[in-house]
């Protein structure tokens, strides 16, 4: 009874606030983490809190702890403290479907953070995932080899990023596979995403083709150190162009050294600022369709057609390694660690 | 050789079959043997099979039975069958520890932040005393760490399974907390050589032969040793024939494998860079793809048959592994704490009341296993040049899988340290040779998984058949 009272006394309180300033200011907009205990959602928060208070409107978020159910009565209480827009960071993107349906019924808007979860009336913000892979490959044949012995190091078979991410890269890399430019030699999953899995991997493709590899397609920058270790055994490190994703400090400084081609990063920051500048619009009344770089998105597992608006990665080289030092992502020190003067323009 | 005890073996021995004299005179392990024949029989397999897609020049024509991959399969299989040795003396007393793997990435990353984040700046990076820190600190750790769960097992009377299932879990935690999931590189440039990755992280031909040389010395001293004392305690002597065999075999088997390591030859470009950085003359000669070594070509550095060549010899990490496995032999045979660990592990009751102090024993035992750990943990953040708090998940899998594999009972009481390091040879060389072979990673957990299943099974039955 009592949390009941609060909430009403709470619903009374915001309305009449509301009531008081009717302009386009002074929105509310929240945010439903799916859980706080990762690093990466506290830069994604700062973002869309400094977007959102720039715009004059209010910031609050909850914190569902990795629980579906905390998250559904989290979501409960936000619409009955009657806020504009909601940001979701799904914990379960099933389970979440009647929360959403909540929302939309008490004429709220909503926004999928990241984690799709498939319902029309929301927007989805997110990075363009199998633009990663296409990214890693285009960025392979156009700053490291197009052609010759191709090795494939995949991420854990069990998630379906490591599908996305192959069918991006082999889309691009089709017409040389076709041709028969491009061989692949190796091609493997590797357990868990783990750098050591990925360095044995490595050293038995290097070890059936004696050491004949042109070209290391690696799905992330963890992976991509146990591959450069490989290649280090054998004195190729920095000859073979070998690619990764993420913007690991570790892989940056690789990129750096010229051990590693690209990262392909995504900026968390810069998706929390479209997140947040999108939340700021649909609170004025922006309609989802006419916001900035909308697009229709129907590749998720049901394949339902939402609004979505996709992020292009940034490709990172030895040419634009200034990007992650000015985004202040990493420290001029961290990624030009033990790098040869004059080598890369961004550490000198 | 005519005391009344060896006359009588002699006329036990006339009414057995060849087979079996053989091995009761020998006293060789039969199951051993066959764990040896099954590696071989994969290892011919692997071989033949990868000839069959593209011809190279193993044994029977394939990649799998060269040195280069007998040499890197050493090195893949040391971290896991370190940890392996610690794992018998568990199960043997009835315990487990499931939080090797969680336990590895911890102390991974603890000694990778210490000598990156503190050590590196606080010396200055280089300095040659941060490595020996590291790992001072790693197996300090460890022992803590694995005395902890110790304590707890014995002394407050938590299951091994409970309390490290914990651990799993918590350790996981704190390696993740302890970085937030970042990668810790590039290691220091002395500790990176533990590791073991690459021709310059091992001891080279000359010394590899003063290993073999001195580890056959050991055989035979091993040999007359056994000769000597039970001759002593009035024991049945092994016939002399037994003896010589057992010494041929044991030093054919170390100088095999000591040629085989030491005819790995470095990488062309590792050769390369290495004339370069030491000022090397590369002697002329004339280009062939198929030579290991290197020439000058006029300007271009070449491949020849006849040039600048060197060869690797045994990686550190599998020195340490071997070290690891002959003292963990030792001790758990030759030591009152090996025996107490078997005593206990057979009837923990009767351990106890025979004044054996369990409790503080199991501690011992978990420590020990926490000390294996930061080995592995050392010379896998050595070879991979980073720590990342992935580094040894699943591992506590293949180190219970490696030891069930070498023959130790999960009852308890029964289990050899040799037993354990070759299932942890035969695991990895399924999993490197299915790599080598481009299988898809489905197939290859099938294939462990029944491997595991079926290696347990003919146990099972072999020990049946024998009673």
């Amino acid at each position: 009874m009592m949390k009941l009272a609060t909430a009403f006394a709470a619903g009374v309180a915001m309305s009449l606030a509301f009531a008081g300033v009717a302009s386009a200011k002074d929105k509310t907009i929240a945010v439903s983490w799916k859980t706080f205990q990762e690093e990466r959602w506290k830069t994604d928060e700062a973002a869309i809190k400094a977007v959102v208070e720039a715009a004059g409107d209010k910031y609050i978020s909850t914190d569902a702890q990795g629980s579906a159910q905390k998250q559904a009565a989290d979501i409960e209480g936000l619409i009955s403290q009657k806020v504009d827009v909601i940001l979701i960071v799904a914990f379960d993107s099933d389970a979440i479907l009647p929360s959403i349906k909540q929302i939309s019924d008490a004429g709220i808007k909503s926004i999928a953070y990241d984690v799709q979860f498939e319902d029309p009336s929301a927007l989805y913000v997110t990075f363009d995932n199998v633009g990663v892979g296409r990214l890693m490959a285009k960025t392979m044949l156009e700053k490291g080899k197009s052609e010759g012995n191709f090795a494939f190091i995949k991420g854990d078979k069990g998630d379906p990023n490591a599908t996305f991410l192959f069918e991006g890269i082999t889309e691009v890399l089709k017409d040389g596979l076709d041709s028969g430019k491009i061989k692949n030699v190796c091609e493997t999953f590797t357990d868990g995403w783990k750098p050591d899995g990925a360095q044995k991997n490595m050293e038995q493709c290097l070890t059936s083709n004696n050491n004949a590899i042109d070209a290391v397609v690696s799905e992330n920058d963890g992976m991509a150190g146990g591959v450069v270790a490989a290649l280090e055994a054998q004195g190729l490190a920095g000859s073979v162009p070998v690619t990764g994703q993420d913007g690991d400090k570790a892989a940056l400084n690789r990129v750096a050294l010229g051990t590693q081609l690209v990262s392909v990063w995504k900026d968390s920051r810069a998706l929390g600022k479209v997140a947040g500048e999108a939340a700021v619009a649909l609170a004025e009344g922006t309609a989802i369709d006419a916001l900035p770089g909308v697009q229709k998105f129907k590749e998720g597992k049901k394949g339902i057609e939402m609004n979505s608006i996709l992020l292009a990665p940034n490709p990172i080289t030895k040419d634009n390694l200034a990007d992650v030092i000015t985004a202040g992502w990493i420290s001029k020190e961290e990624a030009c660690a033990g790098v040869a003067a004059g080598s890369v323009a961004a550490c000198n | 050789m005519s005391s009344p005890s060896d006359t009588n073996q002699v006329a036990a021995m006339a009414e057995e079959g060849a087979v079996s004299r053989f091995f009761r005179a020998t006293e060789i392990d039969s199951r051993m043997i066959g764990m040896i024949a099954a590696l071989m029989v994969v290892w011919a397999g692997f071989d033949i099979y990868s000839g069959i897609l593209r011809p190279n020049v193993g044994l029977f024509g394939g990649s799998f039975l060269t040195p280069r991959n007998l040499w890197t399969l050493l090195v893949q299989t040391s971290s896991i069958a370190i940890m392996s040795t610690g794992m018998v003396l568990l199960i043997v007393m009835r315990q487990l520890d499931l939080s090797v793997g969680s336990m590895l990435s911890t102390i991974a990353v603890a000694i990778g932040v210490l000598q990156v984040f503190k050590l590196g700046p606080w010396l200055g990076v280089g300095n040659e005393y941060i490595w020996i820190i590291a790992v001072v600190c790693g197996i300090a750790l460890g022992a803590i760490i694995g005395g902890f769960n110790g304590l707890l097992t014995a002394y407050a009377g938590i299951p091994a399974f409970i309390v490290t299932l914990g651990g799993l879990i918590a350790y996981s935690g704190v390696a993740w907390a302890l970085i937030r999931g970042e990668t810790v590189a590039p290691m220091d440039k002395t500790f990176k050589l533990i590791g073991g990755n690459g021709p310059l992280a091992s001891i080279g031909p000359f010394w590899s032969w003063v290993v073999a040389i001195l580890a056959c010395g050991l055989v035979v001293l091993g040999l007359l040793n056994g000769r000597r004392e039970r001759r002593r305690v009035n024991f049945p002597q092994r016939p002399v024939w037994a003896e010589v065999f057992l010494g041929l075999v044991g030093s054919i088997a170390i100088l095999g494998a000591t040629a085989v390591v030491n005819s790995y030859p470095w990488a062309p470009k590792v050769i390369e860079n290495y004339a370069k950085d030491n000022g090397l003359a590369i002697p002329p000669g004339i280009e062939d793809k198929n030579g290991d070594a290197i020439c000058m070509a006029g300007e271009a550095v070449v491949r020849c048959v006849d040039g600048l060549i060197f060869y690797t010899g045994y990686a550190i990490p599998v020195l340490i592994a071997l070290a690891v496995g002959f003292a963990m032999s030792f001790i758990s045979k030759r030591t009152r704490f090996g025996r107490y660990v078997y005593a206990t592990g057979g009837n923990p009751e009767a351990a106890d009341l025979s004044g054996i102090n369990t409790r503080w024993l199991t501690v011992k035992v978990f420590m020990l296993m926490g000390i294996l750990v930061a080995i592995s943990a050392i010379i896998t953040s050595a070879r991979l040049d980073a720590a990342t708090n992935s580094l040894g998940q699943f591992n506590e899998l293949y180190v219970i899988a490696a030891v069930v594999i070498g023959g130790t009972a999960l009852a308890g009481g029964v289990g050899t340290i040799y037993g354990a390091m070759l299932g942890a040879l035969l695991m990895q060389s399924l999993q490197s040779g299915m790599t080598l072979l481009n299988f898809e990673s489905a197939y290859k957990d099938m294939v462990v998984g029944t491997v595991l299943v079926t290696a347990v099974f003919v146990d099972q039955v072999y020990r049946r058949r024998v009673k």
